[in-house]
């Protein structure tokens, strides 16, 4: 049953993947992203970490996502050609593509032969202990997420002001 | 029947990989922006299998600081690319080529 | 002052006086003249009151340093340096004296007067050196002193052409000279002489044949032997008095000097070569004096020939009768090229000596001192040559007939061509407009030639020199019974059939007897003269100047073609195939991080 359940998930998942890479309209491609990160939820559910998927949905298919399309939509590109994978260079990348999956996967499979099975105990699962680590033995990484945040508000508020504004401000 | 590890990171490394592909492919700064989002995403799928099948949460953990640095990078990535766009009226890679020999 | 500090001031004293001249008295020739003359006065008084002290020895202070290698400047004074410092001096002072009467008048005076202290400063430095390093810088500062007091009409080609051949044929010479120093240096870890000679008295020194040939080739150089004679005739183009100093006494006698210091590595082998090489050069210059018409490069030759005596005495083993010979060789050769200076000086500066005669009535003090000067050259009795000539004419009997022989011969021809020398330039009537209102030079001019008259006549008494000498002419051989009876008669035959064979051969009307009567034998004595010149530019003009170009199209085209502006365009090649990576797209330099990370996991996997 699970077995059944990942199978689809995961070729729904490669599917939009593809969709994504291949489109010539950014804003389907912005859509399949979308469907994608729910497949890679979906995933996450399977694999026990609720917490997870829901912070997926919420944050990167909600928010960043929907950045994108702002930013997409404000830069109204016309674009001339229309895109489309042929030539060389599409040649090229297939093959640099292949060559990437066959390196993970000969590191991260060499000398077993099926895979693991799960370990006992449903750690993901439990908020209370995921909260628990996050502000005993994770404190210091979270304060500097604050941080990370804080800079990179600053930066992008400095970003986004106009070259004349900051003359006539000085 | 539970799929196997094996299983798990063959997947992870697909995506990722498609996601490599659309990085060096696409010519639209933004489209390739959000392959990079996939490539990102592809290894936070890696990082739980690998924490769901070792029993512990660390892999969780970090999933969650890596779910933070993404939308940070997001933000100012595009805010950069707003700018790049105001000053150079195009966002396709092929014609932003000032660092040219 | 103690005689260490007497020594060194004695060294110092010229140098100083060289550069006060040439920093402040450019402008200010009396000035120059003046200080010049002060410090050669200085000099030998320094010189002679070492010289008749009793202080023998020496100092040294370490200059240069590399590991195990160091190089020493010192002072080694003992009897050989006393009579050599006193010779240098007193012909020195001479010829400073004699210089402001006959530079009186000169543009390049205090020109003239730093070069004369720059060499007394270098010759003195030779004659206090106590290792073979020390000698050989100061060889070559006596080498520079030499062509630049050459060079001082430098208006004149020739002057300037005999100046740059002077140092060049040196050169020459002075290569061996470091090539034999640098193999002593190797065989026997020491170039200081005292040392060599200790290693000598305790026989632990490494002989070899040809270290004492190679350092003979500095003599060759220096003392202008065969095949290195051909720069001494053509420096006549330099001044007289610098002629008498430089080409007469000291610096041409610097490689007996040197020859003498390093006694102590000789063999017998190059001691025969050392001999022949001496009795061939004396008979080669006497040939050529016969031809001579200038009175400068006849006394030049006759300088040669003397020269050849002295390293065929030293050659047969004598060092006292080398430096015998040295010292009356000195006193006469300077008092007979002071002469012919005073000569010149009166006839205006006229140099052929066809156009000269009627001299004695008009400049007697100088007709007298030549007369003696010339008296001595030739060996009449009881005056310098004398005696000088005949040791080593006794030591050649004894130890090598044919020597003996050859430099007979030469006597001869010495007494031959001096007499004609004196016959034509002083008997007769005047010859020339200039000659006829010829008249003597003032105090300056007829002082040194008195001075040197005297010791050209007593001289030749050793033994009655100061006892301080005693380590060299004691070291004189001696003739006894029936040799001393051979030698005697074998002198004065030869002056006898020399003098009055040129007395009756030439006549005073302005020709030259040989070139009328014998041309075909004038002829062939003047090739023998000219034949080295002849052959060494033919070498220099065909063989060395084609290798020359040798080497200058490999430079142009090997080295700065090849190998510099290669090396700069491979370069050039590299920085643009690295520039051309940089395409400023990105999918290239994703293409690169992809590239990077696929030869880090194949090594990683192993597969590398």
């Amino acid at each position: 049953m699970e077995q059944i359940a990942f199978t689809v998930i995961s070729a729904f998942t490669l599917a939009c993947a593809l969709c994504v890479v291949l489109s010539k309209n950014a804003v389907n491609g912005a859509m399949c992203l979308l469907l994608c990160l729910a497949g890679i939820a979906g995933l996450f559910v399977q694999l026990h970490a609720y917490l997870l998927a829901f912070l997926l949905v919420l944050v990167y298919a909600g928010a960043v996502v929907a950045l994108f399309l702002f930013i997409i939509m404000l830069l109204d590109m016309q674009g001339g050609q229309p895109w489309r994978l042929r030539g060389f260079q599409a040649v090229a990348g297939v093959i640099a593509a292949g060559l990437l999956i066959s390196g993970l996967d000969m590191i991260a499979l060499r000398g077993r032969t099926a895979g693991g099975a799960p370990a006992a105990g449903e750690v993901g699962s439990s908020l209370k202990l995921y909260a628990y680590q996050l502000f005993t033995t994770y404190l210091l990484p979270v304060e500097v997420m604050g941080f990370l945040l804080l800079i990179a508000m600053l930066g992008v508020i400095v970003l986004s002001r106009r070259v004349s504004n900051e003359e006539d401000a000085q | 029947m539970t799929p196997s590890l094996d299983s798990y990171v063959m997947l992870s490394s697909a995506l990722f990989a498609i996601g490599f592909l659309g990085v060096l492919v696409r010519r639209n700064t933004l489209v390739i922006y959000m392959c990079l989002e996939l490539m990102l995403v592809a290894a936070t799928l890696a990082l739980v299998a690998f924490s769901r099948f070792n029993g512990t949460e660390e892999g969780d953990v970090f999933v969650f600081f890596i779910l933070t640095v993404a939308a940070a990078e997001v933000a100012v990535g595009l805010g950069i690319i707003v700018a790049l766009f105001r000053a150079r009226q195009t966002v396709q890679v092929d014609q932003l080529d000032s660092l040219k020999n | 002052m103690n005689p260490n500090e007497t020594a060194l001031l004695v060294l110092l004293v010229p140098l100083a006086a060289a550069s006060v001249i040439t920093l402040f008295l450019g402008r200010r020739p009396g000035a120059a003249a003046a200080l010049s003359v002060a410090a050669a006065a200085f000099v030998a008084y320094g010189a002679l009151s070492l010289a008749f002290g009793s202080w023998r020895g020496g100092d040294s202070l370490q200059w240069i340093r590399f590991g195990d290698f160091s190089v020493s400047l010192g002072i080694k004074f003992d009897d050989l340096a006393a009579l050599m410092l006193s010779i240098v001096a007193v012909v020195g002072l001479c010829v400073h004296v004699f210089s402001l009467g006959y530079m009186g008048d000169d543009a390049g005076k205090s020109r003239y007067f730093g070069g004369l202290s720059i060499f007394m400063f270098s010759m003195i430095g030779i004659v206090l050196a106590d290792n073979l390093f020390m000698m050989f810088i100061f060889w070559e500062l006596v080498g520079f002193s030499s062509y630049f007091l050459i060079n001082h009409w430098r208006e004149r080609q020739s002057a300037a052409d005999a100046s740059k051949k002077a140092f060049i044929v040196n050169r020459v010479g002075d290569f061996g000279f470091i090539l034999g120093i640098i193999l002593c240096y190797w065989t026997n870890h020491t170039v200081n002489l005292d040392e060599l000679a200790r290693l000598h008295s305790t026989s632990a020194l490494a002989y070899s044949r040809l270290i004492p040939l190679l350092l003979f080739c500095g003599a060759v150089g220096k003392s202008a032997q065969l095949p290195l004679q051909v720069w001494l005739p053509d420096a006549m183009e330099g001044p007289t008095p610098v002629s008498a100093l430089i080409h007469a006494a000291t610096m041409v006698a610097a490689g007996i000097y040197m020859l003498c210091r390093i006694e102590v590595l000789m063999v017998a082998s190059s001691l025969n070569v050392i001999a022949w090489v001496g009795t061939l050069t004396a008979l080669y210059a006497a040939l050529c004096a016969l031809t001579q018409r200038d009175i400068k490069k006849v006394l030049a030759y006759s300088t040669l020939s003397q020269l050849g005596y002295m390293v065929a005495a030293f050659g047969l083993g004598s060092v006292g009768a080398a430096m015998f010979h040295l010292t009356t060789h000195a006193f006469f050769k300077a008092l007979l090229f002071l002469g012919s200076g005073s000569v010149i000086y009166g006839c205006h500066h006229e140099q052929d000596i066809f156009k000269m005669g009627g001299l004695r009535s008009r400049m007697p003090l100088t007709f007298w001192t030549f007369t003696v000067a010339v008296a001595a050259i030739t060996g009449v009795p009881f005056l310098a040559g004398f005696f000088s000539k005949d040791a080593i004419l006794a030591l050649s009997y004894e130890r090598n007939g044919a020597v003996f022989a050859v430099l007979a011969l030469t006597a001869v021809l010495t007494a031959f061509y001096m007499v004609r020398l004196w016959k034509i330039v002083f008997f007769g009537a005047p010859r020339s407009d200039a000659v006829s209102h010829a008249h003597e030079g003032g105090f300056s001019i007829t002082s040194p030639l008195v001075l040197l008259a005297v010791l050209s006549v007593v001289g030749g008494y050793w033994r009655a020199y100061p006892r301080g000498f005693a380590g060299v002419f004691s070291l004189i051989p001696e003739a006894e019974g029936a040799t001393h009876a051979v030698i005697l008669a074998t002198s004065l035959a030869v002056l006898a059939a020399g003098a009055g064979a040129a007395l009756g051969f030439y006549r005073t009307d302005g020709t030259d007897a040989l070139q009328a009567r014998f041309p075909s034998v004038y002829g062939m004595l003047t090739l023998l003269r000219t034949s080295f010149d002849t052959a060494y530019e033919y070498y220099v003009a065909k063989v060395q100047q084609r290798f020359a170009m040798v080497l200058n199209f490999i430079d142009i085209v090997g080295l700065a073609g090849v190998v510099v502006r290669g090396l700069a365009g491979a370069t050039e090649i590299v920085g643009f195939g690295l520039r051309s990576l940089h395409t400023g797209r990105l999918n290239n330099y994703v293409y690169w991080f992809l590239g990077g990370v696929v030869i880090l996991w194949a090594y990683a996997a192993g597969v590398l």
